[in-house]
């Protein structure tokens, strides 16, 4: 067993240089005391993330980091985990990243069930290239790119996610720091693909409703409401409200986690190599005809 | 939603509050730093100075409870860390803003100290131990105290609303 | 007695050529042939036209031959849809379906047609031997052994293999039928008549094609983690890693999509494990980002990218050799990707090696550029000694560096810093596709990006030197040059063989590095050459573009080059160089 490792342990020098008053340093700060209290050393932990603000923050912990491509955090994650299924692998990305760019990967790894902790920094806007339109932007917003209004549906991702079949789908806060500490690290210990979709505002193009104290205000938490978090269907039944409502907590937990990807994996690679052991220098006798 | 989880003030020993204390001091020190690190990192030098002199306070703060607990009861383990409290005295990460200014900082500061204060008001109708109650007066009214100074110091403060980001350059797209 | 055949077939889908050629094969190797075989299909999935070329030869066999020795055409309108890819000359014995009446005039591309035509009522033989007419191809196969000495033992093994479990009565039949064509043979003797000598006895040999040999290849460097997306012709190399990496420990992910393939590839690699992707023109387009993040990361990998027909769709099941620029050059951003082309199923094994060697010596994406010919034939290979090829792996830190403040892009004087990955203890760092420091924290700092782009460059430096990567033949003072890359290549071979027995003072060379493009090398070999040809099937003539950039080339020294799906044959090259040997007298 490791040593007790405490939040700081996870810190990394580099200093973050989110805008002051950003959602992410509470995701940061959060993500520290879930580390912590999972245990894993640092460098067990790979963190993969994409491009936007929310994507630095691999960098900004102890742990193994890989700041990829826009959208591309997904595909990479699964690789790492499949070359080696004892790592914990964590993929960070904002709602572009995950749900424009890169949203064609979302619905593979979640029905491969690959053992990944999904963190959606979802901030309803485009930061790191100056205020434009997001995927999860509410329908009339004004920003640069829409400036009569966007016409678009946003896309719901606690409704995509679930119906997508993940088996742990839960939705936080920084607004909710305990509340969302604990929600990472039960994510993290859920031995299957988790999304977390953190409403992480934006201080410099966020709207005002979105902002932290307006968080405060409103966020519900699922708990308080009497929800089961083994009930599928009522997840599916509250995930509607995203966009008008803020839950926070647990929407669905699967009861029964099926096999993770991984490990059948790797259960296929143990029986596969049971008895003599392949020699890489004969992989060509197949094709000897005598 | 409570700033403290998994601690029961009707049972808790003297020994756990003390450390539950210096937990406080350091995670309000950690959060000045942290927000005299954004704020230096984003051109407001003179708010990232104040933040810096605030962790310091906090820190002597810490060490002083954390003597006192070394004179009570050595070196014996602690019970409690850090994952089980929240903000109790250090200011939510919406507080800070890029170009703000010191008066806006010492509203930052204020009310992390009102919230430290209701804390312990909160806590201390639960408080069963008279040993414990004794310091949790104590802490409250060092609340009252610092509040008090900061009070103090906005007084010789400006009026005038700052407006350094009326100067400030648009955000950088990258 | 002759030492060489090259028999092309061509029908229908439903006709089973492709199948009676791989028997075809199989026979001729299992008595010691050499061998080789290409398919060539139209755009269906099943019942187009299609055909296949085999080339059967007591001495190694170059490429799949020129004009055809034999031609076979079940019917003429799928035969004449194969156009410059079954050519036919006055030297073909063209055999043909009787009741598809004789060949069109027009048949031969070079308007010279067959002395020898012979119409064989195959359907009627076969219906009237195996009681179906489906059974077509083994009187093809009956009258092959006839006429040009085929052993009917080996075809019969062959015939066993494809029907034993398809039921007794079928290989029954199937017996019947090749006696039935060997007869047909002895009734109609042929005009000219020509017996294939016998290979000398000789130790059994591999039969396979160049995706077979690259995933071979792949398995013995140690390649444990493969991710890729379906895409013709490069989808056998993840059929048979699929199958066959688990067994050795490793995994093969089919990703969603191209990205998603290359992706995943890039991670296994950041997790310390020798990683490949394979892919062809439309896919190679979609993992162009991943490669630079690769390249910037400083992470090895290994891409192999069998040519096809383009751009786009392009021709999926024809070869073309026009992807040279884009692998070298599809990137933003400064980048040096090495590219090795393999020129034989055989070199495959050993251009795969090196790729994996490279990849993880340098730390950097490598390209495999094979092409739809290479890939997909099958051919007989002498056995290789793979104790021959070296092995390399990856520069890892040592405990002390592990120890001591590890940086990750620590300059070295070669460029090359030690690379560590998840699960090892002090080796903590920030790999990302954004310019960092040696530490590999995220920097806006133009010198530090300028030193990172030296660093990165140099430490492919060595690749310049790497003479080794090059076949050279002939004189080294011979004024004409003959120079070509991937299935080409094999083209060009046996017409320098030709041109040397003709004395024409040519030499050869054939690059299996690409790119960078090795200057010394040219430098040296151009240094005598006054005329010369670049061969390649691309329009452009990618490769001599890509030579004119970095190297003088001497003026005389031109282009040869032509779209996909037109191969090359060695007369015609031939034809080529004694001109420019005319021109030097």
């Amino acid at each position: 067993m490791n040593a007790f490792l405490a939040p700081n342990d996870y810190k990394s020098p580099l200093k973050p240089i989110w805008c002051p008053g950003c959602g992410d340093y509470g995701v940061l700060q959060a993500l520290y005391r879930a580390l912590s209290a999972v245990g894993r050393p640092p460098h067990e932990i790979a963190f993969i993330s994409g491009i936007g603000c929310s994507s630095r923050i691999p960098g900004y912990t102890t742990a193994y980091g890989f700041n990829t491509l826009h959208g591309r955090a997904l595909p990479i994650a699964q690789g790492v985990k499949l070359a080696n299924p004892d790592l914990l692998v964590i993929v960070a990305g904002g709602d572009g990243d995950g749900f424009s760019i890169g949203g064609g990967h979302v619905p593979h790894v979640i029905r491969r069930n690959v053992d990944l902790t999904y963190l959606v920094m979802d901030n309803q806007v485009y930061g790191l290239t100056k205020g434009q339109l997001s995927p999860t932007s509410p329908r009339g917003l004004k920003t640069v790119t829409s400036p009569m209004g966007s016409l678009e549906q946003p896309i719901n991702p606690l409704l995509t996610v679930l119906a997508y079949g993940a088996g742990f789908v839960a939705q936080a806060t920084p607004a909710d720091m305990p509340g969302m500490t604990a929600l990472i690290e039960e994510a993290i210990r859920y031995p299957g693909f988790s999304f977390v979709n953190i409403q992480s505002p934006c201080i410099t193009f966020g709207e005002e409703d979105q902002q932290l104290k307006a968080h405060k205000a409103r966020m519900k938490p699922l708990a308080s409401l009497g929800h089961d978090p083994a009930n599928q269907l009522a997840a599916l039944d509250l995930a509607r409200a995203y966009g008008t409502e803020l839950y926070t907590g647990v929407f669905y937990r699967n009861p029964s986690p099926p096999p993770t990807y991984d490990a059948l994996v790797r259960q296929r690679q143990v029986e596969l190599q049971k008895g003599e052991p392949r020699s890489r220098s004969r992989v060509l006798d197949g094709y000897l005809k005598a | 939603m409570t700033p403290v989880t998994g601690i029961d003030f009707e049972r808790i020993t003297l020994r756990d509050a003390l450390d539950l204390a210096v937990l406080i001091e350091e995670e309000a020190r950690d959060r000045y730093e942290e927000f005299a690190d954004q704020l230096a990192a984003h051109d407001t030098p003179e708010v990232a100075d104040f933040f810096s002199r605030m962790a310091r306070i906090e820190e002597r703060h810490r060490t002083e409870l954390l003597e006192r607990r070394r004179t009570l009861f050595g070196s014996a383990p602690s019970a409690v860390d850090r994952r089980a409290l929240f903000d109790v005295e250090a200011p939510g990460y919406e507080a800070a803003r890029a170009f703000m200014g010191v008066r806006q900082a010492l509203e930052t500061v204020l009310a992390a100290e009102v919230k430290a204060h209701t804390f312990f008001s909160e806590a201390l109708p639960r408080v069963k131990d008279p040993e414990l109650k004794v310091l949790f007066q104590e802490l409250r009214e060092e609340e009252v105290h610092h509040q008090a100074l900061v009070k103090a110091e906005l007084a010789r403060c400006s009026e005038k609303p700052d407006d350094s980001e009326a100067y400030a350059d648009d955000p950088n797209a990258q | 007695m002759i030492e060489d055949l090259v028999v092309g077939l061509a029908g229908s889908g439903g006709d089973g050529v492709v199948s009676a050629g791989e028997s075809l094969l199989a026979a001729a190797s299992s008595q010691g042939f050499y061998a080789m075989m290409t398919k060539s299909f139209g755009s269906q999935i099943r019942g187009g036209e299609s055909s296949c070329r085999v080339r059967l030869s007591t001495r190694k066999v170059l490429n799949p031959g020129g004009v055809l020795d034999v031609a076979v055409a079940l019917n003429w309108e799928d035969f004449r849809r194969f156009g410059a890819e079954l050519p036919i000359g006055p030297g073909t014995v063209l055999i043909h379906e009787a009741k598809a009446g004789p060949p069109p005039a027009d048949l031969a591309p070079s308007g010279r047609m067959p002395r020898e035509v012979i119409g064989v009522p195959l359907a009627e033989l076969a219906k009237a031997s195996a009681g179906t007419d489906r059974a077509k191809t083994t009187i093809v196969l009956g009258v092959l052994s006839g006429w040009f000495g085929v052993p009917q033992e080996a075809l019969d093994r062959g015939l066993q293999k494809k029907f034993a479990q398809k039921g007794e009565g079928l290989l029954e039949a199937n017996r019947k039928a090749l006696a039935r064509g060997i007869s047909f043979a002895a009734e109609h003797p042929l005009a000219a008549p020509r017996a294939l000598a016998r290979p000398e006895a000789s130790a059994p040999k591999l039969l396979c094609d160049g995706n077979e040999m690259c995933a071979s290849a792949a398995i013995f460097s140690g390649c444990e983690f493969f991710g890729g997306y379906p895409i013709t012709p490069s989808t056998e190399v993840m059929q048979i890693l699929s199958r066959e990496l688990p067994r050795y420990g490793g995994v093969v992910l089919q990703a969603e999509d191209e990205i998603s393939g290359v992706g995943a590839t890039v991670g296994a690699s950041f997790a310390g494990k020798k990683s490949m992707t394979a892919t062809s023109g439309p896919g190679m387009s979609l993992k162009t980002e991943m490669l630079g993040l690769a390249s910037i990361a400083e992470l090895p990998l290994v891409l192999l990218n069998v040519q096809r027909g383009g751009p786009s769709t392009g021709m999926p099941t024809k070869p073309e050799q026009a992807d040279l620029f884009q692998a070298a050059f599809s990137a933003h951003g400064d980048v040096l990707r090495p590219v090795l082309a393999p020129s034989s199923v055989e070199d495959t094994f050993r251009l795969t090696v090196e790729a994996f060697n490279l990849a993880e010596k340098y730390q950097t994406p490598v390209v495999i550029l094979s092409d739809q010919e290479i890939a997909q034939r099958k051919e007989t290979v002498d056995p290789i000694d793979v104790s021959r090829f070296e092995v390399l792996e990856r520069l890892r830190p040592t405990s002390e560096q592990l120890t001591g403040g590890y940086q990750r892009f620590a300059e070295t004087p070669s460029g090359v810093s030690p690379l560590s990955h998840p699960g090892m203890q002090g080796g903590n760092y920030l790999a990302a596709g954004i310019e960092h420091d040696v530490k590999g924290a995220p920097t806006a700092s133009g010198a530090t990006h300028a030193a990172m782009n030296t660093k990165r460059f140099r430490k492919l430096a060595p690749l310049q030197e790497r003479s080794d990567l090059f076949e050279r033949q002939g004189p080294p003072d011979a004024p004409i040059a003959l120079v070509s890359w991937g299935s080409s290549a094999g083209v060009a071979r046996e017409a320098f063989a030709l041109a040397r027995a003709r004395r024409l003072p040519v030499k050869l060379l054939i690059p299996s590095l690409l790119y960078p493009v090795a200057e010394p090398v040219y430098r040296a070999f151009f240094a005598s050459v006054r005329a010369g040809l670049v061969l390649e099937l691309s329009h452009q003539g990618q490769l001599y573009r890509v030579l004119r950039m970095f190297v003088d080339v001497p003026p005389g020294v031109t282009s040869f080059a032509r779209s996909g799906a037109q191969p090359f044959r060695a007369d015609e090259l031939l034809e080529r160089l004694e001109q420019q040997a005319e021109a030097l007298r």
